[in-house]
């Protein structure tokens, strides 16, 4: 009987200490109220939302007036609590332990907050309403930049009490989600800031909203190229020691490479800057021992469907000692993918998730912008505060990325050649007619 | 819709903030949780007869030291578990007030035991029996505590799962009682007589009556449903004894009040409401009686049977699939807006006291007779909830028993309750 205390003293007072922390009357109390009052939740649960495709939102923010942003106005005002009910209903499926737990908590308290603050917005009915009503979501935007790495710490944290498929899933219609609700307030924002101004202006990077209409993909790849190799060399290898510097691999591109095509390019850049990352990363891991760095090849090709990138790396191939196949790492589940476990990773969940992350290129190059400038101390920009290294990574990158190109029906694939290297297969659809992958 | 400045929404929103309650309760301490952890990770032993009633043959001091310790280690176990299931819930459901009450009212009973300390002398046991006795008592209510929880959250919950979470609930709950009952019945026994017990000679069963008589809980659990069914409905039906009445058996007294007393409450209310259909409210036909039937067991089969037959109606086919879910109940309306529950309406959660006073020595007091001996649940408070049929299925299989209904659609029904002897001849248990 180990556990057994042997000292009564010591028993008396560790049951006094406990008893401070079991719960009292306040606690059932209020937790009370939210139950009973969760009926105008599930009204607006049981609505339907409504999907999208990048055509529809191209057609419609073209030759914006008055009358149409406001009409978008009311449109994203309604249908944003929609969607966020959708995902309280779903947060609150999941076992108790969970939620109550640090992070998912956290989450659902953001959330709740949102949704309240949409369902009680008035109507729009003027610009200058419009004006006040873009603060708001601005202001919501911002609120929420801590979801993605609270979430994903709280739930790394709950893994014992979940089955990864459901922690997939869940996790799944939550990043959809959120991307799909972040599409239609920027865009809106975009269309707001746009009306006035010639709605197609710089005529060599046409865009409606938040679309570029003639996004040129080699143009994409060599911009993330361009800021990748010019960031500080800090690769680290699994003991922590750092890997000597002999600069960044090349990157070159081949295929049809003039090729334009529709798509929001956040969520393209955000793509091929991760995949970029992860193969220079590895490239430099992989040959830390020779004297030059075998360059990376992206391929692009364009099908009658989609548009398709491929990028081939001699890193070595994924660690597959760890993991089963190439798509658990796509997985949040520390069983599916034990590396989500390491303690240097929940840390800097940690501080991810006090800081947030939006999941965009400009958010992680800003803290290696902030170790080249001479940072203006008052800055309070707590991004460029935190300056933390590119990594290492919090383990979203490839996550994420699947989510943004699964979101308007594209495919993301790995295949590992061990001990060689890895290939990706990128494929996004260019007719822009699929519609958002949310669920109903 | 007033146009309001976005400026005056936040604020408004922050000070409506203010008065927020939190939706998302705070988890319990790390302590706590550490606590639970250790004692979740160890299975509990099998709840074996034998070992409870070994620490009452002979009763000795140094016998009931060790059932503390069996008491101290096997019921946090379970409670760990209980604790581990209820927060495996769904998150809504675990804000209902009834289910946070149940799941608070576990931790805080799974910390006093965790943390309690040894018990060395008999002196110490007196506390801690008192301290047990306290835990019993208020637990007495978790059943329909939570019955009514999961009543608010059928919306939240497929029927299976609430099956499954009851099922597993009751059982661990019927366990939990058995043991700590054993100990505050083995406690007394010997507190009470001394010096039997110095000398080694007590041989105590604890809970198991050796000599339990169906016959005589018939009789006794008849008369209070007699009562019951009198006051809500008017009229009740007699009790008729056939077979053989004077069979007895060794079993768990309370579990047979139970089976007993629900199993007569449905007939009773079958028979009344079946002849006011029939006959409608003021005929001066007779109510058919309820006839019970006992049959002693006969080797090898260590089986007492009981056979509850009446002419209440029947079973319709199409209700017959579902009498043993959870939570069905022609009982009033199962709808959970409506607090009426029909004839049953007096007996809500805690409405045990508005029947009986609960003061033993009141002659006659059967109802506050029952509540002192610890009866699993609250008898009373169940009809309506539509949970006395497979509650009642679960204590008759708990020891291996059984418990079946056949119905005479348009008749009446028959109910067999078979259940298994604990002791054999020499008293030592079965099982």
């Amino acid at each position: 009987m180990s556990w057994r205390f042997q000292n009564s003293w010591n028993a008396s007072a560790c049951a006094r200490n406990l008893q401070r922390h079991s719960s009292s009357q306040v606690q059932p109390q209020s937790t009370a109220l939210h139950f009973y009052q969760n009926r105008q939740l599930e009204l607006y649960a049981s609505k339907e939302a409504n999907r999208l495709s990048l055509r529809q939102l191209v057609f419609f923010g073209r030759s914006m007036d008055e009358e149409k942003l406001i009409k978008s106005a009311n449109y994203v005002r309604t249908e944003l609590p929609v969607r966020i009910a959708h995902r309280l209903r779903d947060l609150q499926a999941l076992p108790y332990v969970v939620v109550t737990q640090e992070g998912v908590a956290q989450v659902y308290e953001l959330y709740w907050s949102a949704f309240e603050k949409f369902r009680r917005y008035p109507q729009v009915t003027t610009l200058e309403e419009n004006q006040a009503f873009c603060g708001f979501l601005e202001s919501i935007l911002d609120e929420h930049a801590p979801v993605i790495p609270s979430l994903s710490l709280g739930l790394s944290l709950s893994s014992p009490h979940l089955p990864p498929d459901s922690l997939d899933a869940f996790m799944r219609r939550m990043l959809v989600s959120r991307i799909s609700r972040r599409v239609l307030a920027e865009h809106h924002l975009a269309l707001s800031k746009s009306l006035g101004t010639n709605s197609l202006s710089l005529p060599d990077d046409p865009h409606v909203g938040i679309i570029y209409t003639a996004l040129n993909l080699r143009h994409s790849i060599d911009k993330c190229v361009a800021l990748l190799r010019s960031r500080p060399h800090d690769i680290e290898d699994e003991t922590g020691e750092s890997v000597p510097n002999r600069g960044w691999p090349e990157v070159i591109v081949d295929g049809h490479i003039d090729i334009k095509f529709s798509y929001i390019r956040e969520h393209l850049e955000y793509i091929i800057f991760e995949l970029l990352k992860n193969a220079m990363t590895a490239t430099g891991l992989n040959h830390r021992s020779s004297s030059s760095l075998p360059p990376i090849r992206a391929t692009i090709v364009v099908g009658e469907n989609d548009v398709g990138v491929r990028i081939s790396d001699q890193g070595g191939g994924l660690s597959l000692g760890r993991i089963k196949s190439p798509s658990d790492l796509f997985s949040f589940s520390h069983i599916r993918n034990a590396t989500r476990m390491d303690d240097t990773r929940l840390g800097a969940l940690r501080s991810a998730s006090s800081r947030g992350v939006k999941a965009t290129v400009a958010e992680q190059i800003r803290p290696w912008r902030s170790e080249q400038s001479n940072v203006d101390s008052n800055n309070k920009d707590p991004e460029r505060e935190a300056g933390i290294a590119p990594h290492p990574g919090i383990g979203l990158g490839l996550p994420m990325s699947n989510i943004f190109t699964t979101y308007f029906g594209g495919t993301l694939e790995l295949v590992s050649l061990d001990g060689w290297g890895t290939d990706v297969y990128l494929r996004l659809p260019k007719l822009g007619t699929n519609l958002e992958g949310i669920e109903l | 819709m007033i146009n309001l400045p976005v400026r005056a929404i936040t604020a408004r929103t922050v000070q409506r903030r203010r008065y927020h309650v939190r939706r998302a309760p705070l988890p319990p301490s790390a302590e706590s949780a550490r606590l639970l952890d250790s004692f979740a990770a160890h299975p509990p032993l099998p709840l074996t007869l034998s070992a409870l009633v070994s620490f009452g043959n002979p009763l000795i001091p140094a016998s009931v030291l060790r059932s503390v310790t069996y008491v101290l280690s096997e019921i946090p176990r379970r409670m760990a578990r209980r604790v581990r299931a209820l927060e495996g819930l769904p998150f809504i459901v675990g804000t209902n007030p009834y289910v946070a009450r149940t799941l608070n009212g576990h931790r805080d009973s799974f910390n006093v035991l965790a943390t309690y300390p040894e018990v060395r002398t008999l002196e110490d046991n007196k506390h801690f029996v008192d301290e047990l006795d306290i835990l019993v008592q208020r637990h007495r209510n978790d059943i329909p505590t939570m019955a009514k929880g999961f009543q608010e959250c059928s919306r939240y919950m497929s029927p299976t799962q609430i099956s499954n979470f009851l099922d597993g609930a009751i059982r661990s709950r019927i366990s939990v009682r058995l043991i700590a009952e054993q100990h505050i019945a083995l406690s007394h026994a010997l507190a009470m007589d001394p010096g039997a017990a110095e000398a080694g000679v007590l041989v105590h069963n604890g809970v198991i009556d050796p000599k339990c008589s169906p016959a005589e809980m018939v009789r006794m659990c008849g008369a209070f449903v007699s009562e019951l069914c009198e006051a809500t409905l008017g009229a009740s039906p007699n009790i008729t004894i056939d077979g053989c009445p004077e069979a007895t058996f060794a079993y768990v007294p309370v579990h047979l009040e139970y089976i007993l007393t629900e199993m007569l409450k449905n007939a009773f209310r079958a028979t009344v409401e079946h002849h006011h259909k029939l006959h409608g409210l003021a005929s001066s036909h007779p109510l058919p009686p309820v006839q019970v039937t006992i049959s002693p067991p006969t080797p090898p089969h260590p089986f007492l049977s009981v056979r509850i037959r009446d002419q209440g109606g029947g079973v319709s086919a199409s209700n017959m699939a579902r009498i043993f879910s959870y939570a069905f109940t022609t009982a009033g309306h199962a709808d959970d807006q409506k607090e009426d529950g029909g004839p049953y309406a007096a007996q809500h959660i805690g409405g045990s006291a508005a029947i009986g006073s609960g003061s033993v020595g009141e002659g006659g007091n059967l109802f506050g007779e029952i509540t002192e001996k610890g009866v699993q649940v609250g008898l009373g408070t169940i009809a309506g909830l539509g949970y006395g049929l497979p509650l009642s299925r679960l204590y008759a299989k708990y020891f291996g028993g059984s418990l079946d209904l056949f119905s005479l659609d348009g008749w009446g029904s028959d109910v067999f309750i078979k259940l298994r002897c604990l002791l054999d001849d020499a008293g030592n248990a079965e099982i």
